[in-house]
């Protein structure tokens, strides 16, 4: 890796359609190391498509994605997650069979060479049981450590995903609005994690929920239709005519 | 005499108006499951059992009533989709929000008992139906005679199948139909009840079935099972043209007929098992087929998990050791012949099991390993006179083998397409197993030899049979449950509940998948090896589809995706057979019920049941049926 690159995550004319709909169209987008930045726009917008152009969830139509300066347009999922770069999704996605504790523990397994070991027992691995312990603890979820994951609240599934994420320590968090659905107490939580969670890495989040932007985001793109109308800091954006007219028509949250 | 690439002109159009009659019933078929599937979501597996009925009612018409074929064409399907709608309204109205398979399990099901019944009744040899009075003869087109019947059924089906496309694709109707597919909800605010269209569209894709049967009838025999084996080159069809399109359905339909055709002109021995050549080529370049647009994003909702905290490894670890007991003591009171059939029966379903309920990729196809093993196992044993352990080792590796090759193209697709793709692989299994020469055909292998095991064991005593089973069966026990419960099986158990977040984690779950499949075909392919010493015979009973049922039977009855379900199911099903022999045919019926009331009433089958009871009386959560979210899968191209 070119350490060197001052962008984590850079596209070029990224575009993406859906027969003839381009649901991102022709996106240059510059993610700076180690900040907190905001993708925020109406229903639509493309933001979640953006995401998984990223995270190569989806194959772009066109353009080139490049991380940490080298480009990754052809990668596989899996492959940008060993390169550190983890999201999550926008309806929650846990793994409803397993327990809490197991959910975490998986996302342990590939660090600690477990993944491919196929007569062992996660039992006996004092490490992962050690760090799941942490993060369980670190998460509030001590206490549901046995619960099946599919029979949490919609709030703890979020905390829970989130936990998942952050237990591979990725270098580059995308969020796809990890506040959705949650209740006021839940909110003020989740943000505090995340604040948490960014110190020394960078994090991209979708959110809707403007105080939330607010409160965390140091950069924001606005987006619109599959394309950047603006980007700047809070007070910048916010300042503009036409990202309020974008705004106000649409959001139907 | 002229000749074509040194066949005979006559041959060869003759072969291809074979091959286009066939694939005029094909387009038929397909049509009627796509337009079925894109109503319902439902993969109509009683399609081949619904043809059938259309074929059998002329019959009966004709022998019973007197009633001739021109009525017959009318009534028939009339009849037919009238019974269909009763079952539609009654069953599988109560799938519609669950994961595809289950209809395809129910649909199978009835497929069976339907199948099974006419069996009993009507016997299962072939029935001659006469072509009608004013379609006798034929007429000389100078290059080669056609019958007036087969350019009839030529001309009728083109007119059925553009008919249905007509209706689909450019009338108000259709395009009620096609929204409704795409948004019920929305299409309902329009007042339209889609409950209905949808009991009526199901009707109408069995009507067309039914017609297609009616219209087979004086070209083939009229047979209860006529319909089974038609449906699995069907799905194959299915598979190469893509489920979304009718026109695609139509094309591909008639073009696999004529591919057909003209392979049994040029080169004969290949022509039943093309389509499905074809099919893994399609998987290979373009896996969403033909005319897909996309590959099928969600398999429908996620359902329970069956996975209750894990019971602890001491807990484990005794309740095998007191299942090794309670086995190598069986033979005291129980005919050991029975047990050890059960003991090979029950490690081919938990073999099944570990893909079907961990890694929730239901196979339709299992039997190609459990057969070919045998085959090889009984080869090596009988003609290369290697010893029992040696057969075993190198039935087990084709299995395995042959689990590499199919599972590497069969994960391509997954939920009802991976059902479909393995179904169809394993027909062609069958069918080099029927031709080929080492196999002996009809007759399989036979008189295989026991041998001395490890050049000590003589396995012709059956004391030491016995245990050689035993040990066999606990080995392959005893292996599946450490990889359940292992970090792989936990990621095995992660990608099925959610495929996509296991790759956002990093997990290349193609390759967890493959390795599961194969892991699983090598442990069926160890029951098959078993199987073929111990009955010292190979044969085609074990490659055919209806073992790939039986091993769904005993997996869905007893628990999938629980450690001891399988075991129990096998057992049952076993048990069932022994018996109820005398019963005959009606053994299938039971089965058929059987699938129909798993799928209605106990979808977590016996020991699941159990399981969720206990946790019911010690109040502890159990497994929550994963809630019905929307997995969102990747789109993917
Ligand atoms: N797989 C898909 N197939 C077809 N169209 C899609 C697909 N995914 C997204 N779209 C379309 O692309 C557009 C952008 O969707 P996207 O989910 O990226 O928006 P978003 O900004 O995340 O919206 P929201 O705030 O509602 O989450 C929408 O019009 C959507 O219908
Ligand atoms: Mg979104």
């Amino acid at each position: 890796m070119t350490d060197g690159a001052v962008y984590v995550l850079e596209t070029r004319g990224l575009s993406r359609a859906f027969g003839g709909f381009f649901a991102v169209n022709g996106v240059n987008f510059r993610l700076a190391r180690n900040s907190m930045h905001a993708v925020i726009g109406p229903n639509g917008a493309g933001k979640t498509t953006l995401f998984n152009l990223l995270t190569k969830f989806l194959p772009p139509s066109a353009g080139t994605i490049l991380h940490d300066g080298e480009d990754v347009t052809r990668l596989s999922m899996p492959a940008m997650a060993k390169r550190s770069v983890v999201r999550s999704f926008q309806i929650s996605a846990v793994f409803a069979g397993l327990t809490v504790r197991e959910n975490i523990e998986l996302a342990l397994l590939r660090e600690h060479g477990l993944a491919w070991n196929l007569l062992g027992r996660i039992a006996r691995h004092r490490g992962v049981l050690e760090r799941a312990d942490a993060l369980l603890e670190r998460f509030g979820l001590s206490e549901y450590a046995g619960t099946m994951a599919g029979s949490l609240s919609y709030g703890r599934k979020r905390v829970l995903e989130l936990a998942t994420t952050l237990a591979l320590e990725p270098s580059v968090l995308l969020l796809d609005e990890p506040m959705a659905g949650l209740g006021h107490e839940d909110i003020g939580r989740v943000t505090q994690l995340i604040r948490e969670a960014g110190k020394g890495r960078t994090v991209l989040l979708v959110e809707h929920n403007m105080n939330v932007v607010a409160e965390l985001a140091d950069t924001i793109t606005v987006m619109v239709r599959g394309e950047v109308l603006a980007q700047g800091s809070y007070a910048e954006v916010s300042s503009r005519a036409d990202v309020m007219a974008a705004y106000t028509g649409q959001t139907h949250e | 005499m002229t000749t074509i690439f040194g066949v005979p002109s006559a041959v060869l159009y003759g072969q291809l108006l074979l091959g286009l009659i066939n694939g005029a019933f094909y387009a038929m078929l397909s049509l009627g499951l796509a337009v079925i599937f894109g109503m319902m979501n439902i993969v109509n597996f009683a399609h081949g059992a619904q043809y059938m009925m259309g074929a059998m009612g002329a019959w009966l018409l004709m022998n019973y009533l007197g009633i001739g074929y021109w009525w017959a064409l009318i009534l028939a399907p009339l009849i037919v989709g009238a019974i269909s709608i009763v079952i539609e309204v009654l069953l599988l109205r109560r799938l519609y929000k669950l994961d595809h398979l289950y209809g395809m399990l129910l649909t199978f099901g009835l497929a069976l008992m339907v199948q099974g019944a006419f069996s009993n009744w009507f016997g299962s040899s072939g029935q001659p139906y006469s072509i009608p009075q004013a379609l006798m003869g034929g007429r000389n087109l100078g290059f080669m005679f056609l019958p007036n019947y087969r350019a009839w059924v030529i001309a009728a089906s083109v007119v059925i199948c553009l008919g249905t496309w007509y209706v689909i694709e450019r009338t108000k109707l259709g395009a009620y139909l096609r929204a409704a597919t795409e948004n019920p909800m929305l299409v309902q605010a329009f007042g339209i009840r889609v409950p209905r269209m949808i009991t009526l569209t199901y009707g109408a894709g069995v009507g067309l079935a039914a017609l297609a049967g009616v219209l087979a009838a004086p070209v083939y025999q009229v047979s209860p099972l006529m319909g089974a084996d038609l449906l699995i080159v069907v799905f194959a069809v299915v598979v190469i043209g893509g489920m979304g399109s009718i026109m695609g359905a139509i094309v591909t339909g008639f073009l696999v007929g004529v591919i057909e055709g003209l392979t049994k002109a040029f080169y004969p021995e290949a022509s039943t098992t093309v389509v499905f050549a074809v099919m893994a080529v399609v998987l290979l370049i373009r896996p969403a087929g033909l005319f897909g647009s996309k590959l099928e994003a969600a398999q429908g909702q996620p359902q329970s998990s069956l996975s209750a905290t894990a019971p602890s490894t001491l807990t484990q670890t005794l309740i095998f050791l007191a299942l090794a007991c309670c086995l190598a003591a069986a033979p005291l009171v129980v005919y050991p012949g029975f047990m050890m059939k059960a003991m090979i029966f029950a490690l081919f379903a938990c073999a099944f099991n570990l893909v079907a309920g961990y890694g929730r990729l239901v196979s339709f196809g299992h039997s190609m390993f459990l057969g070919s093993a045998g085959y090889v196992c009984g080869h090596a044993a009988k003609i290369w006179g290697l010893p029992p352990e040696f057969a075993i080792l190198a039935g087990t590796a084709t299995a395995a083998m042959l689990g590499f090759v199919t599972g590497w193209l069969a994960i391509r697709r997954s939920g009802i397409y991976f059902a479909m793709v393995t179904l169809a692989f394993a027909q062609m299994v069958y069918f080099v197993a029927l031709q080929a020469r080492f196999t002996g055909g009809e007759d399989g292998l036979q008189a295989v030899p026991r041998g001395m095991l490890f050049g000590l064991i003589d396995l012709s005593l059956p004391a030491n049979l016995y245990g050689f089973v035993l040990v066999i069966f606990l080995g392959g026990f005893f292996l599946i449950m450490r990889l359940v419960g292992s970090p792989f099986g936990r990621v095995l158990k992660a990608i099925s509940d959610h495929d996509a977040r296991a790759q956002s984690l990093g997990f290349e779950t193609a390759r967890y998948k493959l390795v599961a499949f194969v892991l699983s075909a090598a442990l069926a392919g160890l029951a098959g090896s078993t199987k073929a010493i111990v009955s010292q015979l190979a044969s085609l009973t074990d490659v055919h589809w209806s073992m790939s049922g039986e091993v769904l039977l005993m997996t869905f009855l007893g628990g999938v995706g629980t450690l001891y379900g399988p075991l129990v199911g096998a057992f049952i099903v076993v048990a069932m057979q022994n018996y109820l022999a005398a019963f005959g045919q009606w053994v299938t019926v039971i089965h058929g019920l059987i699938f129909v009331l798993c799928v209605l009433a106990f979808r977590r089958g016996i020991v699941g049941e159990l399981i969720e009871f206990w946790h019911r009386l010690h109040r502890t959560p159990p497994a929550k049926p994963a809630v019905l979210h929307n997995v969102a899968v990747a789109p993917q191209e």
